[in-house]
Order: C-alpha cells, then sequence, then structure tokens
C-alpha cells in the first residue's frame, strides 16, 4: 500500500485537460458532504484512463480535508483500509480493484470495505477499474453503495495535443508532413493477419480499412487543409480511442525528438492468439491494472502452468512483467479488450 | 393434329438434364463456400457467433428456391399449363411416397422462418442432445457430448416437443448440484459454493443473467442447487466440472461432508 503516492504505471495528465465536469461532480459531492449529506463516490475507468490523475487532482484542491490511499497490490489485511488521519474524514482509496481476488474466499477484504462504508460517517472517493467494477456490480451490485459514478471521458484530439505539447516550448517539436504520408486514402486495403492452428505463419487476409476521419469531414462538406501536427493528433486520437495512457505511450513511441511524422504513428492493433487460461490470465490482469504472478497463481489454482502463461503474454506483447508484478501494455489496450470482449472474459 | 385441350409435355433432353444438374451444382458449390465463410466470420465473431449463422438456414433456402426457379423457367421453359401438370405429378409424387420427404423440407423451412432452433444452439428432441451444426434441406444435424453426429429429419418439429436450452444467445443456464449430509453446515457450504460459482472462468453474469444458489432438504441429504450461465454454451460440461471440483476442494477444508451412503443390510 502507498500513501499519498500515484502509481508510477499510470500516466498524469498535466493541468488535468478534459475533466472539468468530473471535478465538477466531485466537488459538489465534497460540499454535500460537508453539508451533512454523505455522498460516496466511484470513479470507474478503464486502465491508463486518467484516473489516478483525477485523484491527485482532488487531493491538491482538498489537501487539508483528504486522506489518499493507493493500492499497488492485492489488500491481504482490513487494516490497509483503515483511515490514517482520523482527522480527515473525506477518504480517497486509488484502484480499489486491489481489494478483492476472483477466488473462492477472495472477497472477504471487500466485504469488510463494503461494511465500513454502511457504518463509517466518512465519505469514500474510490476508483475502480472499470472491468472490476462491472464484474463486482454484476456478483456483488456494488454499485448501491455508491451514490455518484463518475466516468472520466475520452479526450479529444484538440485535448490530446494540449496535454502533450503542454510539456514542450513552443515549437519544440517539429511537425513533419511526410512524402509517405500526404493523406490517408478514404478507403483502402491493408492485410488482417489471421493466425490458424498448425501452420507456423500468420495468413494476411487483406481486409478494407476504412478513414472516418476523412469521410467524416467529406459529409460535413469541410475541404479543409490539415496540417501534419492536426493529422497526427487526430491519428493518435483514434488509435488510443481517447485513453490518455495509451496516446500517451503511441506519442512516446512516434516521436523521434525533436521530430514526428504522421507516418510515424502505426496502427497498434495486434493478432492475439492464446487459449483459453491464457486468456483468463490475461482477463485477470486487464482488470486489476497490475498484479504479483504468486497471486495469480493463487487464482489460478493448481491447473494453470503460470511460467508458461506468462511467457505467452509477453511473447505475443501483451503484458510487462517487472519485478514479479504483471500489467498490461497500454499499447497493446485496445486489442486486449475486443479479443476479451468476444470470449466474453470481461464485461 | 394436336388435340388443343392437351398439354404439351416438355422435351426432357441431354441438354436440360445437363443444365439442370449444372445449375443444382453450382447451388450448391455456392452454399458450401457461403456456409464455410459464415461459419469462418461466425468463429471471429465471439459473442456474435449466433447471429451470423441465423443467416445459413435461410441463405440455403433461398439459393436452392432460386436454382429450382432457375430450372423451371429458364432451362426446361415451363408454361403455367406444364407447372400446373408438374404441381399435379408432384403432388402424386407426395402421395405415393415422397410425403416423408416434403415433410422434411416444409419442417426445414418453418424452422428456418420461425427459428424455434438455431445453428448452434444446444437443443433436445426425443433422446438427442447436443449442439446444431446444421439446418438442412431435409435434416438437421446435431453433434452429442460424446461427438456423435445425429441427423433428425426435420418433420420431427411437427410430432414432437423441441428445447433450445440457449434460444440463439451464446450464453446458457446450468444447473449444478451438490450433495452434503445433514451434518454440515448448509450456510457455509451456500456461500462456498456461490463463491466457487462467481469465480469460475466460465461463468457469465449481468442483471438478465442473473445466479442463484438454493438448497433442499431430503430425508437422506442436503441438495445444493447451482444455477448460473456459462459464457458460451460450449463450455457447458467444463463449467460444471470446474465448479464442481473447486467446490469439493473447498468443502474439503472446511469439514462439510459429502452424504453417507446408506446401506440397507438385507441379511438383518
Amino acid at each position: 500500500m502507498n500513501t499519498n503516492t500515484t502509481n508510477p504505471e499510470i500516466p498524469e495528465i498535466p493541468e488535468l485537460i478534459g475533466f472539468k465536469d468530473e471535478i465538477t461532480s466531485i466537488k459538489a459531492a465534497i460540499d454535500s458532504f460537508e453539508a451533512g449529506q454523505t455522498k460516496n463516490i466511484a470513479i470507474i475507468a478503464e486502465p491508463f484512463g486518467g484516473r489516478t490523475a483525477l485523484v491527485n487532482e482532488i487531493q491538491r484542491l482538498y489537501p487539508q480535508k483528504l486522506t489518499t490511499v493507493s493500492f499497488s497490490s492485492t489488500v491481504k489485511n482490513a487494516k490497509e483500509i483503515i483511515p490514517l488521519d482520523q482527522k480527515k474524514r473525506i477518504m480517497i482509496l486509488d484502484h480499489c480493484e486491489c481489494l478483492y481476488m476472483r477466488k473462492i474466499d477472495g472477497f472477504r477484504i471487500l466485504d469488510e470495505f463494503l461494511k465500513s462504508i454502511i457504518s463509517s460517517n466518512n465519505m469514500f472517493i474510490t476508483t475502480w477499474n472499470i472491468y472490476s467494477w462491472n464484474y463486482l456490480d454484476a456478483v456483488l451490485n456494488i454499485s448501491k453503495f455508491f451514490s455518484v459514478l463518475i466516468q472520466p471521458p475520452k479526450l479529444s484530439p484538440t485535448e490530446l495535443k494540449e496535454c502533450f505539447l503542454s510539456r514542450y516550448d513552443e515549437n519544440e517539436i517539429k511537425f513533419v508532413e511526410d512524402a509517405a504520408f500526404q493523406r490517408e486514402k478514404l478507403i483502402s486495403f491493408q492485410s488482417y493477419p489471421v493466425v490458424i492452428q498448425h501452420l507456423k505463419n500468420p495468413i494476411n487476409i487483406p481486409s478494407l480499412k476504412v478513414n472516418y476521419d476523412d469521410l467524416r469531414a467529406i459529409f460535413a462538406k469541410k475541404e479543409e487543409k490539415v496540417s501534419a501536427q492536426d493529422m497526427i493528433f487526430k491519428k493518435i486520437h483514434r488509435i488510443s480511442n481517447g485513453n490518455p495512457g495509451v496516446a500517451k505511450a503511441l506519442w512516446k513511441k512516434s516521436l523521434e525528438y525533436p521530430t514526428i511524422k504522421p507516418s510515424w504513428v502505426k496502427d497498434l492493433s495486434l493478432s492475439i492468439d492464446l487459449d483459453y487460461n491464457e486468456s483468463f490470465i490475461l482477463a485477470i490482469i486487464l482488470s486489476v491494472d497490475m498484479i504479483k504472478d504468486s497471486e495469480l497463481s493463487e487464482i489460478a489454482g493448481p491447473d494453470f502452468k503460470m511460467d508458461n502463461i506468462l511467457f505467452r503474454l509477453m511473447q505475443q506483447e501483451l503484458i510487462t512483467v517487472n519485478e514479479s508484478f504483471c500489467s498490461i501494455r497500454p499499447e497493446a489496450l485496445r486489442s486486449i479488450v475486443d479479443f476479451l470482449k468476444k470470449l466474453r472474459l470481461v464485461w | 393434329m394436336a388435340d388443343s385441350t392437351m398439354i404439351n409435355v416438355p422435351v426432357i433432353n441431354t441438354g436440360i438434364i445437363i443444365g439442370s444438374i449444372l445449375v443444382i451444382l453450382i447451388a450448391y458449390t455456392v452454399i458450401r463456400i457461403v456456409s464455410f465463410a459464415l461459419v469462418w466470420i461466425s468463429e471471429k465473431a465471439g459473442q456474435y457467433r449466433m447471429t451470423v449463422k441465423m443467416v445459413l438456414p435461410v441463405l440455403k433456402f433461398s439459393i436452392y428456391g432460386l436454382a429450382l426457379l432457375y430450372i423451371l423457367n429458364n432451362i426446361m421453359k415451363f408454361t403455367s399449363e406444364q407447372l400446373t401438370l408438374f404441381g399435379g405429378l408432384l403432388g402424386a409424387g407426395i402421395g405415393f411416397g415422397l410425403k416423408d420427404l416434403f415433410a422434411d423440407v416444409i419442417g426445414g423451412i418453418i424452422i428456418t422462418l420461425e427459428k424455434p432452433i438455431q445453428v448452434g444452439d444446444k437443443m433436445r428432441i426425443g433422446n438427442d442432445y447436443g449442439e446444431v451444426t446444421d439446418i438442412g434441406i431435409r435434416a438437421t444435424k446435431i453433434v452429442t457430448p460424446d461427438d456423435n453426429l445425429v441427423s433428425v429429419p426435420n418433420y420431427l418439429i411437427f410430432t414432437q416437443s423441441v428445447a433450445s436450452a440457449n434460444a440463439g444467445n451464446p450464453e446458457m443456464m446450468i444447473l449444478i448440484d451438490i450433495f452434503i449430509d445433514h451434518e454440515s453446515d448448509a450456510v457455509l457450504a451456500m456461500n462456498i459454493l456461490k463463491e466457487a460459482l462467481i469465480t469460475s472462468k466460465y461463468v457469465y453474469v449481468s442483471k438478465k443473467r442473473p445466479f442463484t444458489i438454493l438448497v433442499k432438504d431430503y430425508p437422506y441429504y442436503r441438495r445444493l442447487r447451482a444455477k448460473a450461465y456459462v459464457n458460451d454454451l460450449r463450455y457447458e460440461f467444463e463449467f460444471e466440472s470446474e465448479v464442481t471440483r473447486r467446490t469439493m476442494a473447498e468443502f474439503s477444508k472446511n469439514g462439510i461432508s459429502a452424504p453417507t451412503v446408506n446401506v440397507i443390510n438385507e441379511h438383518s
């Protein structure tokens, strides 16, 4: 457990661009609490979706009133969730997905936490991984404990631009139009790799790729010259789906300081080939942001060969394992979510 | 001089026969290609697998119907009188011995339109239970849990009740029964079964697909019954087995026992 610290894996958003409505809702709930009405808050977002940045901003706005507890691994002892500073009656609990394990007898800590919410006079601002939240809401109906549910929005191309460029001096980054990428075609063919069992190499199936941004512009009758900078941020937005963490990873990958070209921003879709057990472990990692390999073994039970599974997940560039902590790679987030939703392993 | 009231019987020559066979072959090939493509797409579509497969029987009947129409209209060039004669002959044929085949075709059309079952469903008809793999012109094919391919004539839907376990959805309700003795803590046992159920890698829970744990007392044992949905009906038996195995292991750790066998000594 970390107190008053942030998870290093979750990117921060400078000056918290794009979260104004959410901050207003949280401020209103805090004002209601001070007026005598307790409204517990659940902030629910995808991994890398900016939850920690949002609670850091709240902590910055109310330094005297809030205690922040940020969980970085599964909580094993209920004492970890007791407020350290009894004078501060508003508690922020970041990464509440760490309060349970998907195994028999894995909900004890979460049950105790939910009981303490009912009996306590404190206000709780909690953050949850959306896949854990959806699972827990389906099986335990946890949403009834929180009267304010907040889902951080996806950032627009303009907000992403503002967010990334605020870290650099004016004109520090050179956006270069490249001949290879003047403008994406409206409809083009691209190869979609399909993995077939028993075949060593994937088969490339040609598929249609539609340039929705330009298509929308044509329908809106906006014939405008798009600058390389706008083109880059539109592309980053489309690929990252407005997720700030994924967009940041994409930006880092595409930037050859101080230059960036539209053609350097590569699509991140991956062809995932996993068996059911491997997919289940991937779903667990996705649902909790970060988990120790020993905890994964606890969840999976003796049937799973965890070393083999983690090796396969790393081989396909889906996860990273750092000092026995497993987390998904931001670049792979979209592909992982699509794959697991098809299998109905995340809801 | 030809009698004007007589209907000219069409001359069926080698060209017509070859043409008709060719059209039927083309229709068959198109159906095979479309079926292969749709099944491939459906397997990639994950949770939408059943929706994609639903189109298959409709396409099959449409393509065969169009092929028949093409043969009658363009190859045999039947006039309306000849069509009436053909209808009469077909009626006689049905009366004499083709009635089962005809009933199968009609049954197939009704299955396609009414959708009591769909390709991909788990169905029970008579003594057979399995996954529907194909709804054909004459028969519906199901694969049983022990991998037998059973062809069920389509006309059976008129005479027997048909049960679809999932009604076109990928998820399906599974009942899992576990028995314990009277001395064991039933509340603890129910809680363990509940957690084994909701933490299973195969479970699917939503507001519309809830889970339930029930207990019932019998003279020699208590029955715990879990009702929950498996995320994909293909994992029906794996789900049941996984939940049972994990529950039994946890029961053993918590001193919850299986019912003792009451053996009646017939000599006493």
